[in-house]
């Protein structure tokens, strides 16, 4: 960024406009001061500043909502405000929001280090909130590695743990080659435009967005812009996790600290189909004879692959994983549609909201019936949940219900309001996939359900006692959040009105 | 509480009641019915203060929408709904209070009493939705409530069946009222009864006589119509206020209100087929009735017949005939003329809900009273012993029957005016029933309450204890005054002016056609029945009796004929099928396909980075591969 954009920037004073992304920033530099500050009794009170800061964010961006800057464009082209920025930044705070619920369960459990667990957090969601409004290549990269950087630390937070250096190591090493692969990407669709001189001087570059897309509007099929897009494609699967870059999802998410996997397999995928639709709608629109076959091909391999391998899966924290991936191809399914149906990239963020509140709901239950290694979670911690713990398997059912799509939960409205879209967009073929996709997911979510509320048969002459599995109780606001997000989960499948008004209105 | 709110709370406060008992006080049967109950007695009260407020009003909120297609929750409360929530809140809350006294005993009445507030939920909703969609969901738990209800006591098998009989037989008729309700939205791209309404108003309706027809055939079930009545005398089996409030008042009046709902929908033809359909059932169940021994199965073949009368009423509206209290003159057009069977079928539903729902309950005290024993020749002298149920039961027996200035009097009149302008043939139908009528009821009346004590249980009778009098004796005194239409006052509202009547000339001649069948009826029974333990008709022409029993079995034996011989064939050819192809070949054998697939899959997940990077590789390799046109 040259000085005169910042002078500029400084003039207009456009710091206003992202204002909940610098609050995150401050907080996180907050809690740092907190840490020297604080005596070291009182250290326990910081993650709770941490959820208040991003309480107030929350707030702030719903009643701010329709501010003065949507449409507009600032930092000299950098970010652009829309409604869909709005509605991901409230998406990314609700979910770190949540993640450092977890974090606050999951924690204590450990001898490590806590409040730049909540500081990495606060600055990675900031990010992501950049990310989702970006409108310039570089500003996305930056943003996007950012996130990422942020994720390589607190994927190997639990850095005790072999399992989770493993998990850190590959993520390390498969997040680098994507990103490498991506700035190829963009470089090449940089190199394609060169540079474009606009209506009065002003000198544009294939880094921006606008200027990419009205050149790949004007050369459909130039090579070198093509493959570049489909290179910042595959960057993109890979934070998605949609085949063929989803190899890293189980051994990443089973390695990783519970309440990192929760936000890998929330706000992560949820950046990716974030800047999925940006690219979608804003630059590569024109490429949509090239790049329907190619995602409806990785649509349909991602939910197959996803559903196929979560079947035999015995590892919970594995099993969200490899289920997530069937999530992203149902997804994607959506951000197909959305290149002939206007309203199906609401239909995306309405899937992504029931989808966060169930994960969510199922990671907490996880994050209460772990001990200390939490890489080791099979389904057969779970036996008597019912009867031990009956609200938390309540909660486990609830959950897991939805993301399996039964009725009359909200997860069940997300697949359908998805699917009515893909059918308007005459996507036939790629919602038989998925159909079919949705059927095999019950078995195994079903498979999970029935370890918590049925006795797995035991040899009446086993000499070997059953060693108790590792159950907390949880503490009253544990309680509070656990049944809000069922009960949200359930109001939301008889009352999704409002939100789908809110998102698919928009 | 505002108008809404306090409908919100009725609808959703028997919901709330039998949530609290299904999750906290299964076992604890007596906090459970006392918790019913007061609920019931709460509904009871905010309904006639929303009734008697005076405020009519439609509200709605939206519940889904995909694109431009919308589903919306709301209340429509009209004088027709005020008029339906009357009766089932009063109606119910008598008859909770009745079961307080009737199920004291029950080991599981805490089940019991959350069937009962489930059914009030259900029912509420029917009378207070604002479209066809939602009076379906509401029409399916209603359905769900009658067969936890009729199969309360499940142990025996009869009940058993009962309740399934039922619950099938009414999907039958629902299957249909789903294909009308679909075809309505299709043609008419609404199913919001209000709209509905405007577009009939606005004469932009698509009219065909196939949609009423299928909507018709919900009502055919719920309100056991002919040939779908075969559930409701079976449903006897379930407890006696169950058959009160629900096949007696309620929700067998559920079909009859549903049409009321949508008469904007009818044309000519097919309110000729509901009416024919309506005097059949009238004629026929009365027929049944004369040879039952079973004191509820009498007033069950009863109220079919009464349910005819109510529907071939809803169908004979059609008729151009002047209506009181409008000023239309001869300009009457065609919705005009069918909202004189609303009104005229509203009326009977409504003094019929009062005198039924008395002698089902006077019944209920008279098995009581007799410990469990339902059949009246098995009873006798009972007058004397039980001497309040006495005396309200025969109020409600001069009421059904017709006695002048009873409220089953002017309803019934009402009807019969009707049919007398419109078609002689269901007029001389109807008319004859009315003679049934009277005679069945008396039959039943003097058997079981006259001559000498006839067996160990009605020797030892007793009267019943004051949780069950009481509603006996509120429901007796609207019996008596249902039929004014004074009482309704605010209530009733621009129905009751559409309740026709006869002036002049054709006065009187209803007054003697009625008096005339009423007495004919009565005075035969007398004569002919002695109280004795035999049946006078067996005995003395066995050819009668006999083709009357082999007419109410026929129904029964085409069906059992239909599902043994012809349905069940087909099935065990399917079930044949699906053991060798489905199950065998392609569930078991996908199954272990895809669980195969299922391991592969997991093994590429090998662990290695290598492997992994190579992976990615081959990702980009491919995509690039596709950009360069390769494939």
């Amino acid at each position: 960024m040259s000085l005169e954009l910042l002078k500029a920037a400084a003039d207009s004073n456009q710091w206003w406009a992202l204002a909940p992304e610098v609050m995150l920033a401050c907080a996180a530099l907050a809690l740092l001061v907190l840490e020297l500050v604080l005596p070291r009794a009182e250290h326990h009170k910081i993650p709770l500043f941490a959820i208040a800061a991003q309480a107030i964010v929350l707030v702030g961006v719903f009643l701010n909502f329709d501010t003065n800057w949507l449409g507009e464009s600032t930092f000299g082209g950098l970010i652009r405000h829309s409604n869909w920025g709005q509605i991901a930044r409230v998406f990314f705070v609700l979910s770190s929001l949540l993640v450092c619920f977890l974090a606050t369960v999951c924690l204590p459990r450990t001898r490590m280090p806590r409040v730049e667990f909540y500081h990495t957090v606060l600055v990675v969601t900031a990010a992501m909130m950049l990310l989702a409004q970006s409108d310039h290549f570089v500003m996305f990269f930056v943003a996007l590695e950012t996130v990422t950087v942020g994720l390589y630390i607190l994927v190997s937070y639990f850095r005790d743990n072999p399992l989770t250096l493993e998990a850190g190591l590959k993520y390390l090493v498969m997040g680098a080659l994507s990103s490498a692969i991506m700035l190829f990407g963009i470089v090449l669709l940089y190199g394609a435009v060169g540079r474009v001189e606009g209506a009065n001087g002003a000198i544009h570059t294939g880094f921006e967005f606008g200027t990419a897309a009205a050149f790949l509007q004007a050369h459909p099929d130039n090579f070198l812009a093509v493959a570049g897009a489909l290179l910042v494609l595959s960057g993109v699967a890979f934070k998605i996790g949609a085949f063929p870059f989803q190899i890293w999802v189980p051994d990443v998410y089973q390695g990783a600290p519970t309440p990192v996997t929760a936000f890998l397999a929330v706000s992560s995928k949820a950046a990716g189909f974030a800047v999925l639709l940006l690219l979608v709608r804003n630059v590569f629109a024109p490429l949509q004879s090239v790049l329907v076959p190619v995602l409806s091909l990785m649509a349909g391999a991602t939910i197959l692959f996803g559903n196929l391998s979560a079947l035999t899966q015995r590892n919970a924290k594995r099993l969200m994983g490899l289920s997530g991936i069937s999530h992203a191809g149902y997804l994607l399914l959506g951000v197909i549609a959305s290149f002939t149906v206007p309203w199906a990239g609401g239909a995306v963020w309405f899937y992504l909201f029931t989808y966060l509140l169930a994960t969510m709901a199922v990671f907490g239950v996880m994050a209460y019936c772990t001990g200390e290694n939490d890489a080791d979670h099979e389904l057969d911690t779970y036996d008597r949940l019912s009867r031990d713990r009956p609200f938390l398997a309540a909660v486990l059912a609830i959950g897991l219900g939805s993301l399996a799509g039964i009725p009359p939960l909200a997860g069940f409205l997300g697949k359908l309001i998805l699917f009515i879209a893909a059918f308007q967009a005459h996507l036939y073929t790629l919602l038989a996939v998925a159909i079919v996709g949705v059927v095999l997911s019950i078995y195994y979510y079903f498979g999970w359900i029935k370890a918590a509320f049925f006795e797995s048969w035991r040899p009446a002459f086993s000499t070997e006692t059953a060693t108790a599995a590792p159950r907390t109780t949880p503490s009253l606001f544990g309680t509070l959040t656990l049944a809000l997000l069922a009960v949200a989960t359930v109001v939301l499948g008889f009352f999704p009105g409002p939100l789908t008004s809110w998102l698919i209105g928009k | 509480m505002s108008p809404v709110q306090s409908a919100l709370a009725i609808l959703l406060l028997p919901l709330a009641s039998a949530a609290v008992i299904a999750l906290f006080f299964r076992k604890q049967g007596a906090l459970a019915s006392w918790i019913s109950t007061a609920t019931a007695g709460a509904i009871a009260v905010l309904s006639l203060q929303l009734i008697f407020g005076g405020e009519r009003f439609t509200a709605s909120m939206e519940w889904l929408r995909f694109g431009d297609f919308s589903l919306s929750l709301g209340f429509k409360f009209d004088d027709l709904a005020a008029l339906m929530l009357f009766v089932v809140s009063f109606v119910g809350f008598l008859i909770h209070v009745f079961s307080l006294g009737y199920m004291h005993d029950d080991a599981a009445r805490a089940r019991f009493f959350g069937g009962l507030s489930v059914f009030m939920f259900s029912m509420l909703g029917i009378a207070l939705a604002d479209n066809l969609f939602m009076i379906f969901i509401f029409w399916e738990l209603v359905g769900f409530s009658s067969w936890l209800l009729i199969n309360h006591w499940h142990e025996k098998q009869s009940a058993a069946d009962a309740s399934k009989k039922a619950f099938i037989v009414n999907r039958v008729g629902d299957f249909g009222f789903l294909l009308g309700i679909v075809m309505c939205y299709w043609a008419n791209g609404t199913v919001d009864l209000s709209e509905l309404a405007k577009l009939g108003d606005a004469h932009a309706l698509v009219f065909s006589a196939a949609i009423p027809l299928l909507l018709f055939c919900g009502a055919m079930g719920k309100s056991a119509q002919m040939p779908l009545h075969v559930w409701l005398p079976d449903a006897m089996e379930g407890p006696t206020p169950v058959s009160a409030l629900i096949h007696a008042a309620t929700m067998v009046a559920a079909g009859i209100y549903m049409l009321c709902r949508v008469n904007m929908l009818m044309v000519p033809e097919a309110l000729t087929v509901i009416m024919w359909i309506g005097t059949a059932t009238a004629l026929y169940a009365a027929l049944c009735a004369v040879t039952q021994r079973d004191i509820k199965k009498v007033l069950a073949y009863s109220t079919l017949s009464q349910l005819g009368y109510m529907v071939a009423a809803f169908g004979l509206g059609s008729n151009r005939i002047h209506v009181a209290g409008c000023s239309f003159g001869d300009k009457m057009g065609f919705e005009i003329a069918v909202a004189a069977g609303v009104g005229a079928a509203m009326f009977h539903l409504t003094t019929h809900a009062f005198f039924k729902a008395l002698l089902f309950l006077g019944s209920g005290s008279v098995i009581m009273g007799c410990h469990h024993e339902q059949d009246i020749f098995k009873m006798g002298g009972l007058w004397k012993k039980m001497p309040l149920t006495f005396l309200t039961f025969t109020i409600g027996v001069l009421a059904i029957i017709g006695l002048p200035g009873f409220a089953g009097f002017f309803s019934k009149d009402a009807i019969l005016y009707l049919a007398m302008e419109k078609n002689t043939a269901v007029f001389a139908v109807l008319a004859l029933t009315a003679v049934l009528t009277a005679f069945y009821m008396v039959r039943m009346w003097k058997i079981t309450f006259f001559g000498e004590a006839r067996s160990e249980e009605a020797k030892h009778a007793h009267e019943s204890g004051l949780s069950l009098t009481i509603p006996l004796v509120v429901l007796a005194v609207l019996a008596v005054v249902g039929g004014y239409a004074g009482v309704y006052g605010k209530l009733a509202g621009g129905i009751a002016e559409l309740v026709p009547e006869a002036e002049g000339s054709a006065h009187t001649t209803i007054l003697l056609v009625s008096l005339a069948v009423m007495t004919i009826g009565t005075v035969s029974a007398l004569l002919f029945y002695p109280a004795t333990g035999a049946d006078a008709l067996e005995k003395k022409s066995s050819v009668i009796f006999s083709g009357f029993v082999a007419l109410k079995e026929s129904f029964d034996s085409v069906y059992d004929y239909y599902v043994a011989k012809i349905q069940q064939r087909f099935a065990m050819v399917l079930n044949f099928l699906e053991q060798v192809f489905l199950a065998g070949l392609i569930i078991r054998g996908a199954a272990g396909f895809i669980g195969l697939i299922g391991i592969g899959a997991r093994a590429l997940h090998v662990g290695s980075l290598h492997a992994y990077v190579y992976w990615f590789l081959l990702g980009a390799a491919l995509l690039w591969a596709y950009a360069a046109g390769v494939f």
